[in-house]
Formats: structure tokens, sequence, C-alpha cells
């Protein structure tokens, strides 16, 4: 993870402008320099495969212009020219007793035209490179057929897939699959920040149009008197950040903290014990995290307890609480160290597993001659293995602190249904002061089709995490002690 | 003298270290144990009175086998393997595909794809579920179990780090060596890359394979037809726990929490070693 | 270069290949579905011409429905159908349906309360303009019209126009109590009521923080909310109602009934609970619950309508929201007409009656109300006492949350009964956030 983002931020920008100044560069060279086969290959792609005897290759190039080409008179131009409006002909429809079915105009399907035209935007782009990269190949083998060289048959082309081309063959499918299910998903709630896609303008009865930038404006506090959602967002990004900073930090410290009991040379039965901690990990989330909440609950086992060792009566007495319970999931400041604390229990027994691993590597002649030294235990510790850990896991722990400000389940989980929040302003915005940037986003799609305003918050929490990576990282390469341990 | 008082000192330490251990132990698996009891319990509901049941039963276990409208454990128990089968197979193939591409060949694109990668993992998940539902439906696929399987693990590729990290330390002399005896790259990734990682192996296993045996939200989202004796055993157990059925199901909802964690943690168990190997050794270098 | 090159383009071209595979099968479908108007998936058609249908119903209804649906093959059955039943609870039914209105069922059934939202998504078949296929079941849609109480016809037309049949009715609460403690006189008014329960030891279980329940007071003190045709909500609760009683005054009454030691207020979701618990000598509930407060208290069981509260030196009765359960066709249903047929036979006499024998669903046909066991049955009657001042409660979207909040401000006593600005300003804040504009 290191290697790659940290060299990466400046040199990747400058190496992929100039991929790109070589890519187009190269085009050119193709296009003037070619010969007639090469040029009519800018608009019959076969062209120059045919002329060099490479009759499959030709085939194929010839059947993927023509698929393109279909694809785009009979799927893209269904949608793509409706792009600039999202549609303009609302669904009707008229009841045919004979029949007995109804019968809908031919309407404009907001959501399909954003997303379909997307398809095509993306296919059209891969179509440009194919187009230009192939005009570069076959003036490559113009040029080896000038040299005289040998040029290869299909078959041997096709062993180059699990030669030196091996990576296409590895990469094709994975990388197709995160363009379907990955890349294209984003791309498309990125456009529905710009959309008044609500749930007044659902599809597909009705429909949305482009808004440009009010979505952000009302985020940011505008959006007139009524609207408190700049007020929310602020509340809400507050402890996202909080809850990120310290659930990161408990956990990892925790785990290394239960590595090194774990470890240590005084256990007995180490194996065993550690056993008992990854049950907690095998119990799956949805189970373990909503018996946990239950037995918080403001009516729950916890409480009752509570209440007969009078521990309740005392809390009220010094004037914790207000209430006849402990509100340990249901009033804010409770419920907030409250998660926390249970994510302890989530996470540190699978952050102690990453750390044993991580500690069975720490170079042991430096613990023996610190030993030596007469260095106590806590001084090993904060010297050698602390910094080890922080050398090692550094990147990770970047990583980590992303994934909990993404981190859906355990709040979920812990307060839907739970906890009802006292705060007004939050209320007229569907948040709460426990909810987290995705929690809240989440809420808004299920329960309000609110899709603008949550891939709103959706940009902003790309932006915070994007942000937060790359000062970490920079952050990282001014304190890099590479080489110190190797 | 000094002697035996350091030993004396080394064997009361001992017993303290071993006791905090077990304090710790007992309050993480307060929780579990709660579960297996309440799994026990005869009466149907919460009970939100005593730690242990009032009455014991194994009636919970019982009528999880005895499917009715609400609870097709046995069904729900088949879905999710097959699910879980063919998501893990796709994954982890896809996870040491990318792996071994950006880890043990070099090629031009390989910097820029890296970086998407990395980019595209900043993006929450949540929000793209709307899109990739409607992606699904545009292929005809949601309510299927292979709509299901392409959503847990098509998008895999993406967290190839942590194996990429492990290949990271397979000695590349090694893999020079074979290239120049005449291997191809085919030959070098399945015939000695992957035998010789174990670990990540077993670790991309494990994860790939528990996916659909703890996830609900998508589930619940591409599975929208209802059907009870479609649903995994996630979704299934999870709207258990709905307002109106609560008070009869949640013993059975325990129940079958312990019947899923049962065959994951036999799986921690025999995989532990390569687990802790593989996700630290990919860590390690990551 | 050339391998980065070749790279893509075989990326591309695996991308391209896939696209266009599916683009043109995509494509073919849409030509062939835009003559028949069919937008459902191309798996919904059946070559052998049986009807496809999918019904969605509560959990305890599943059983009711399988039989219902024999009962409808074999009316229809010169005609063959492939009718599948899925669970879809009638409070959450909004929801699952508006996340992808085409791929909800064809038949289902929700609260009333969630038609204003159904409708303004375009979700709901418009009956008016599908009547005429109801002469196949021997009908008009005046005939379903004049069949069921007029009320519960009210709730299933929105400007007008009727979108959904009723199939049962008393979707209300109202209050249980254990006769042994509580006598029919102390339950009249939440005063006595309280009283009475402390001397018994026991308390008095009722959900603040929810709109359904909170509305109660407000309704009772002459306050409204309504619906604009933009799906905005009215409301004014912050001023004074027709009936001359301060929206402060009634939150005074009711931080009052909340700081009362025998009052519980109760979890939304948490009622059954907390009956089951028998923590409670009295607890406001409705029909849903029966079986299982007469389980509790036993030969004590007994139910009747809503207390009075005292509001100044007044006696103010409480107005519950009173809704009923419909059955919805979907707009988008690609055999309408049978789906609508289907609807409508869910929602006749003879299913009514049978609704009520296996699950408690109080009917609004006229004639299935008719039936002794009905009139009989203890929490029916409560429930339908009410229904000459049960109010059809029209909300938006909006409301939910802050009454919810409200709600949980009194029960946790965040307001002062002394601080009238403070309750103002929470009252003022609340009618903000419930008639906000959509966003």
């Amino acid at each position: 993870m290191a290697n790659q983002t940290k060299g990466g931020a400046a040199e990747a920008i400058g190496g992929f402008f100039k991929a790109i100044g070589g890519f187009f560069s190269g085009f050119g060279t193709a296009v003037a320099k070619g010969d007639l086969f090469v040029k009519l290959s800018l608009l019959w792609w076969g062209a120059g495969y045919a002329r060099r005897k490479q009759y499959i290759k030709a085939v194929i190039m010839t059947a993927l212009e023509a698929a393109v080409i279909l694809f785009t008179i009979f799927f893209a131009m269904d949608y793509v020219p409706k792009f600039g409006s999202l549609g303009t002909v609302k669904a009707e429809k008229v009841f045919n007793p004979d029949t007995m079915k109804s019968e809908f105009n031919n309407y404009d399907h907001s959501f399909k035209i954003l997303l379909f035209s997307l398809f095509s935007f993306v296919v059209w782009f891969a179509a440009i490179i194919v187009w230009m990269k192939n005009m570069m190949n076959v003036y490559k083998l113009q040029q080896m057929d000038e040299a005289g060289e040998h040029i290869n048959t299909f078959e041997e082309d096709l062993k180059t897939y699990v030669g030196e081309k091996f990576h296409i063959t590895l990469l094709t499918l994975p990388v197709l699959g995160v363009i379907v299910f990955t890349l294209i998903p984003i791309l498309l709630l990125v456009f529905v920040a710009f959309t008044n896609y609500d749930q007044n303008h659902m599809p597909p009865s009705q429909l949305f149009s482009w808004v440009g930038f009010t979505n952000f404006i009302t985020l940011f506090g505008g959006g007139g008197l009524t609207s408190t959602f700049g007020y929310a967002f602020v509340r809400v990004l507050g402890w996202t950040l909080v809850w990120a900073f310290f659930s990161t930090l408990t956990t990892y410290i925790g785990g290394i903290l239960l590595s090194l009991l774990l470890n240590s040379k005084k256990t007995r039965a180490p194996k065993f014990w550690r056993f008992l901690f990854v049950v907690t990990i095998a119990v799956p989330q949805f189970v373990s995290l909503l018996l946990v909440r239950n037995f918080f609950a403001d009516n729950g086992i916890v409480n009752t307890i509570c209440d007969n060792i009078h521990l309740t009566g005392f809390l009220k007495d010094i004037g914790l609480v207000g209430t006849n319970y402990i509100p340990f999931l249901s009033a804010p400041g409770w419920a907030h160290v409250m998660i926390i604390i249970i994510n302890i229990w989530v996470g540190v027994p699978y952050q102690m597993l990453i750390a044993t691993g991580v500690l069975m590597n720490i170079p042991s002649d430096q613990l023996e001659s610190a030993k030596v030294d007469g260095a106590k235990p806590f001084q090993i510790f904060r010297k050698i293995t602390m910094p080890y850990m922080l050398f090692i896991t550094g990147p990770a722990l970047v990583t980590d602190f992303v994934k909990n400000v993404n981190n859906f389940n355990v709040i979920y989980l812990l307060t839907q249904d739970v906890y009802t929040t006292t705060d007004q302003a939050m209320a007229n915005s569907q948040a709460q002061e426990v909810d987290l940037l995705v929690t809240w986003l989440f809420r808004l799609t299920q329960d309000y089709y609110n899709y603008k305003m949550a891939s709103v918050i959706g940009i902003i929490v790309f932006i915070i995490c994007a942000v937060f990576t790359l000062v970490a990282f920079n952050f990282m390469i001014k304190g890099d002690k590479e080489g110190t341990y190797q | 003298m000094k002697v035996k008082k350091m030993k004396d000192s080394r064997l009361s330490t001992i017993i303290l270290h071993n006791v905090l251990i077990g304090v710790l132990a007992f309050i993480w698996l307060i929780p579990i144990v709660w579960l297996l009891c309440t799994s026990f319990s005869a009466y149907t509901g919460m009970n939100s009175k005593t730690f242990f049941p009032e009455k014991w039963s194994i009636q919970g276990y019982v009528s999880l086998f005895h499917p009715d409208t609400v609870a097709q454990f046995p069904q729900w128990f088949i879905n999710t393997f097959i699910v879980a089968c063919a998501t893990c197979v796709i994954s982890t193939m896809f996870v040491l595909m990318v792996a071994y591409a950006t880890s043990i060949m070099r090629f031009p694109m390989r910097k820029p794809l890296m970086n998407m990668a990395v980019i595209l993992n900043l993006f929450p998940g949540m929000l793209a579920m709307i899109a990739v539902y409607f992606v699904l439906k545009t292929f005809n696929l949601t309510n299927s179990y292979a709509g299901l399987i392409m959503v847990y693990s098509a998008s895999s590729g993406l967290g190839y780090l942590i194996a990429k990290g492990f290949f990271d330390t397979v000695p590349r002399a090694l893999c020079e060596a074979a290239r120049i005896d005449g291997c191809s790259e085919a030959r070098i990734f399945f015939q000695m890359v992957i035998p010789m990682s174990r670990p990540i192996v077993v670790y991309t296993v494990i994860n790939s394979f528990l996916a659909p045996w703890m996830d609900f939200v998508f589930a619940k989202m591409i599975l929208n037809a209802g059907v009870s004796s479609k649903y995994t055993v996630a979704i299934g157990l999870y709207k258990m726990l709905d307002k109106q059925l609560l008070n009869d199901y949640f013993t059975q909802f325990c129940a079958g929490g312990v019947l899923v964690s049962i065959p994951i943690s036999i799986l921690f168990i025999i995989m532990q070693k390569f687990y802790v190997e593989g996700i630290t050794g990919g860590a390690v270098k990551g | 270069m050339r391998k980065k090159l070749i790279s893509m383009l075989l990326c591309a071209t695996m991308v391209a290949t896939v696209f266009t595979g599916c683009g043109s099968s995509d494509d073919t479908d849409d030509k062939a579905s835009s003559g028949t108007s069919e937008q459902k998936d191309s798996g919904d058609k059946d070559a052998s011409g049986s009807i496809k249908l999918t019904l969605w119903g509560a959990e305890g209804d599943q059983d009711f429905l399988k039989d219902i649906v024999s009962k409808f093959e074999s009316t229809y059955s010169d005609q063959k159908f492939d009718i599948s039943i899925g669970v879809e609870s009638e409070s959450s039914a909004k929801d699952t349906v508006l996340t992808d209105i085409e791929a909800a069922a064809d038949v289902y059934s929700f609260a009333s309360d969630q038609i204003s939202d159904l409708v303004r998504a375009g979700a709901l078949a418009n009956l008016d303009d599908v009547s005429e296929v109801l002469t196949k079941a021997n009908k008009k849609l005046d005939d379903v019209k004049s069949a069921n109480v007029p009320d519960s016809i009210e709730a299933a037309t929105v400007d007008g126009k009727m979108y959904a049949f009723p199939t049962s009715g008393a979707n209300t609460y109202f209050l249980y109590y254990d006769k042994s403690k509580i006598s029919e006189k102390d339950a009249a008014n939440w005063d006595t009521l309280l009283a009475a329960a402390k001397k018994s030891g026991k308390k008095v279980g009722m959900t603040l923080n929810s709109g359904w329940y909170l509305a109660s007071f407000f309704y009772g003190a002459g306050f409204t909310t309504g619906l604009n045709a933009d799906g905005t909500t009215t409301m004014d609760w912050n001023g004074t109602s027709p009936d001359g009683i301060k929206g402060t005054d009634v939150v005074k009454s009711m931080l009052d009934i909340a700081s009362n030691p025998a009052f519980m207020a109760v979890t939304d979701g948490k009622l059954s609970d907390t009956l089951k618990s028998g923590s409670c000598s009295a607890i406001i509930s409705g029909t849903w619950d029966a079986g299982l407060a007469s389980e509790v208290w036993g030969k004590n069981y007994a139910a009747i309508k809503l207390p009075t509260f005292t509001v100044g030196d007044k006696q103010v009765q409480m107005h519950p929201a009173y809704g009923y359960k419909l059955e919805a066709v979907n707009a988008y249903s690609e055999n309408m007409g049978w789906a609508v047929l289907l609807a409508e036979f869910i929602a006749n006499e003879e299913s009514q009656t049978k609704h009520f024998e296996l699950a408690e669903q109080v009917p609004t046909n006229v004639k299935a109300l008719e039936v002794d066991a009905i009139k009989k049955n203890i929490a029916v009657a409560a429930a339908t006492s009410q229904a000459d001042f049960g109010v059809i409660q029209e909300v938006g979207g909006k409301y939910w949350d802050p009454a919810k909040t409200f709600g949980e401000m009194i029960a946790k006593g965040k307001l002062k009964a002394k601080d009238d600005a403070g309750i103002q300003k929470a009252l003022d804040n609340l009618v903000a956030g419930v008639t906000a504009a959509l966003d």
C-alpha cells in the first residue's frame, strides 16, 4: 500500500500526462506515415491486418467495429441524445380491457437515461482507445513488414497471453468487474449529485433534471431558512471524524497490547486464549452487535443489573442520568462512548491477529541487545516494539481510518430503531447525533429517497478520505525511516 | 537469596498475567455466552430480566429445522453456502490474479491502475449500492444468486493489496530464474508462486467465503421479491428481528446465529496459523 | 509502450463486446415491448399463457393469502395463473415499493397513511381508469365503494380518485387495561388512570416517540395536520386550535402525564415487549396486541377508548390516528387487469370475513362487520368505538422524524412545563421541520 502511494502522487500524475502525450504522438505518427492500408484502418479497423495477412485478427477487429457501430445505433442513440435534458416525456398509461394490460406511451426514464448514457460513454471511450491503438499496431506491422521481420501468426499472438502479456489475461476480468460494479456506479452517483433526483422526482413516473451546484449549496447552509442540512452536516461530520480517530486508535493499541499479552512467555496455552478472542470475530456482526445492543437497551439486562446493584440510583443522585435507566445507547454522550467501547470489543481481536504476526517478525537481535543493556519492558515497548509496529502497519492505520469513516455496520446495527435524537434541528434533516456520514446517507436513500443529497454527502466523504490519505502518506514520506529495519 | 526472590516474583507475575488474560477473555465472551444461553431458552421472545434463561429448552433449534413461512433456516443455509462457494472461487481468483500482475509483473499500465484502485477504494460502498442495483436490474439479475455472487465478487480485485504484499516477499530471483529457463508467466503463476503462497490463498479464501454470511445490506436490496425461501442466512435472520416477529422468533434468531458461527469458528481454528501468516505477510510488506 | 497499449486494447475490447452484447439484447427487448407496453423483465412473460402475478402480504397473513389465492384461481378457472406470495409488512410496504416500483409486487397490502407518498410516486394504479375490468367479477367500482365503510373509501381516495381496495380497518390504538387493578371509570381519564395504576404499583405504558401516537393529544385538542399536493405537510400545532386550546397547553398536559411516576414512555416498537413483561396495568396499543393482552391479564383483560386528558380545567378526549389497511395494485403491473381482480378478490366480503377469523383483522365491509363474533370482540369494540372521532392521519414524509424527536423530548423530560417560551420554541421548530419543502 505504502510503496505505490508514497512516491505515487506527483510521479503518477507526471507519468500519466507523459503517457498520454506519447500515446497521441504515436497515433499521429501512425496516421501520417502509414501506407494506404494503415490509413484505411481509420475507417475499417481490420484493413491493416488484412494487408499483413493476419486475417483472423482482421476479422476480430472488423467484428468489434461492427459491434461498436451497432451498439451506437441501436442502444446508445436511444439514450445519449436525451442526456442533456434527462428526458422530457412523462409516463402515461391507458388501460386496455381487452388485453387486460396497461399500455404505456414511449416514456423517458431519467435514471436509465443517465445510466445507459454513462455506459455508452465508457464504451465509446474504450472504442476510441482501441481505434487509436489499432492504428499504432497496424503501423508497427507495416514497419516490421518493411524491415522484413517475422510477423506473428494468430497462434503465436495467442501464446503471448500466457507469456509476456500474461498480465492482460490476468487483469481483464477483474478490471471489467471493477468497471461495471464499482466505477460506473460511482460515476453515476457523482452525476446524481448534480440533479434533483429525490422523492418528488422519482422515475419511472416522474423525471429529474440537472440542477448544477444547488445541492452542494443546500448542504453548506444555503437553501432557505427551514433547511438545517448545514447544521446537521457539521455535527455529523464532527462525530464521524471523532469516531474514526478514536475507533482506529483504540482498536490499534488494544490489539497490540492484547497480542503482547498473549505472546508473552508467561502466557500458558496461548493458542487456547487466542481462540477465545477469535470466536468473537467468527460470530457475524449483525448477530453479535444486535445482541450487544439488546444487552445495553434501556430495559435490557445491563440496566436490570445496574438497577439491582443501585448503580443507576447512584448515577441519578450525582446527576449523570436523568432517567430511571442508564441510557447506554439512547442518549448522546453515553451512546458515543458506548459505541466506541463496543467497537473495541469488535475490533481488537482482529487487530490482535495482525499484531501477532507483525510482532513475530520483530528483529530479535534488537530486542536481545536491549535486554542486555538492561532496558525495562516498558522501555523496550516504547523504543523498539512501538516504532517497529508503526513503521510496518502505518499505512494500514491510514486505511483503517478510511474504513472507519465508512464503518456502516457498527453504527447502523447499534443505533438503528433504538436511538432517537432530541435535537430538533438534526431531526429536521433526518440526522442523528450518532450518525456517521455513511449511515446518514443510507437513511436518506432508504427512507426518504433523497438520492441527490446522499450523493453529495458521498462525494464529501470521498474528499475527506482522499485528503486524509494524501496528507497522511506525505507525512509518512517525511518521517520515512526505510532501511532502519532492513 | 536474590535468585530465589526473583523466582517467586516470576511465579506470581505468571499467575497474575494469566488471570489478567482470563478476565479479558471473560469480558470478551460474555455476549457470546449470552447468545448461546438465549438460544437454549424456552421463551421465544427476548428476556431482559436475567442473564440465564429461566427455563431451558432446545425448542429454538428444533423449530429452526421445522421451517414455517418466516424461518426456513435449512434452505437459507444451502442458499448461502452456494453463494459463498461461488463467491469464494471467483473472488480468490480475481484477488490472486490482480495481486500477481501488480506484484510480480512489470508493465506500463501498472502504476495508473494501482492508483485508480486506491482512489476507488476511498468511495463509500454504501453509496454505489443503488446504482449497482440498477446495473443488476439492467442485466435482469436481481433476485438471483448470480446477481448476488457478482456483487460480492466482481469488484473483489480492488482488495488485492494484502495479497500483493505477500507476493512481494516471493524472492524475485526465483521468478527470474524460471523465466530464463523458458517458463511462461502462466506456469510461474500456477506452479511456483501460488504453491509458495499458501497462507495468503487461505486468507483470501476465508475472507471471501465469509462475506455472504455476514452481509445483510446488499442481500436485502438485491433479493427484494420478499420470498423467504430465497433468502440468505443473514437476511433471513435479520428479518426475524422485525417488530412483529421479534417476540416469537428471538430465540430462533439466537439459535441461527450460533449455528452460523460454529462452522466459521471451526474454519478459523483450522486456518488460524495460515490466517495470521497471510494477514501479516501481506500487511508487513504492504 | 506496446504492452501497455495492448493491455488497454484488450480491456477495451472486452468492455465493448460485453456492453454491445447486453446492449443489443436489451434493444430487442425494448423494441418488442414498446408495442405491448410491458416494462417488466422478459422473465415475466410466459409462453404457456399463464398469468404471472406476485402478491405481498404481512408475515402473519401468509396462510390466509395462500388460501385466498387458491380460491381466486378456482374462481377464474378458465385462466391459468402463476401467483407467488412474498412477505412484506404493511407498515414498511412503501419503503420497499418506492425503492424500485417496477420490481415491486403486482398486488400488495399497505397502511393507509402511506397512500399519499405512493400516489405521488405514481406507484398505485388509478382504479377509476381500470374499473371496467371489474365486470369480470360482476361488479362495478361503485359497488365496492358502497360495500365498504365510507371512511375506508375516503382513506383509499386521493384527489377524488380511488387508488386501493380497503381490506381491514380499525388500524388504531386504544387503551388495554387490567380490570382487577383499574375500573372502567378510572380508565376514562389520565389523572384517575395514573392514580389507579400508582395504587396498584404498576404503570401505564404509551409510546410517545412516534408521530402516530403523539398526534392523538393534538388531534384531540382540535389541531390538525394536512397534506398539500406537492407532498409537503401542513401543521398548526404551534398556534391555537379552533377549539381555543393553545399548543403549549397541550404540551404542558403531556409533560404532566409523562412526568408522573406511574407513566411509562415505551420506545416505539417495544409495546408488545412491555405488555408481556407484566409491568403495566394499562397500555395504549392496537388490535394486534389483543391476544397478548388477554394472555397476560386473563379474565381481567379489558379494552376501552382512549382516556381524556386535562387542559387547564377542561377534559379533552384524545383523538387517535385511525387508519385502514389497503390492497394496492402496482401501476406498473404487467398484468394489470388480473392484478386488479386479485386485489378486489382479497378485499371482498368473503375474504374479509375469513381474514377476521384467521387473524382478527377488523373488516371494512359493511356486511362482514355485522358478524356476531366481531361485535363481541373486546378489542374490536374498543377500536371501532373510536371510529367517530378517530382521525385519518394525513401527513407527508417530512412529518415522522421531527414528530418522533418531539415525542422523545417530552418522554425524556427535555422540556419543562414552566418554560412557556421553550415549549413554544420547540413547537415552532417542530412545525418548521414538518412543513419544510421536500428535498
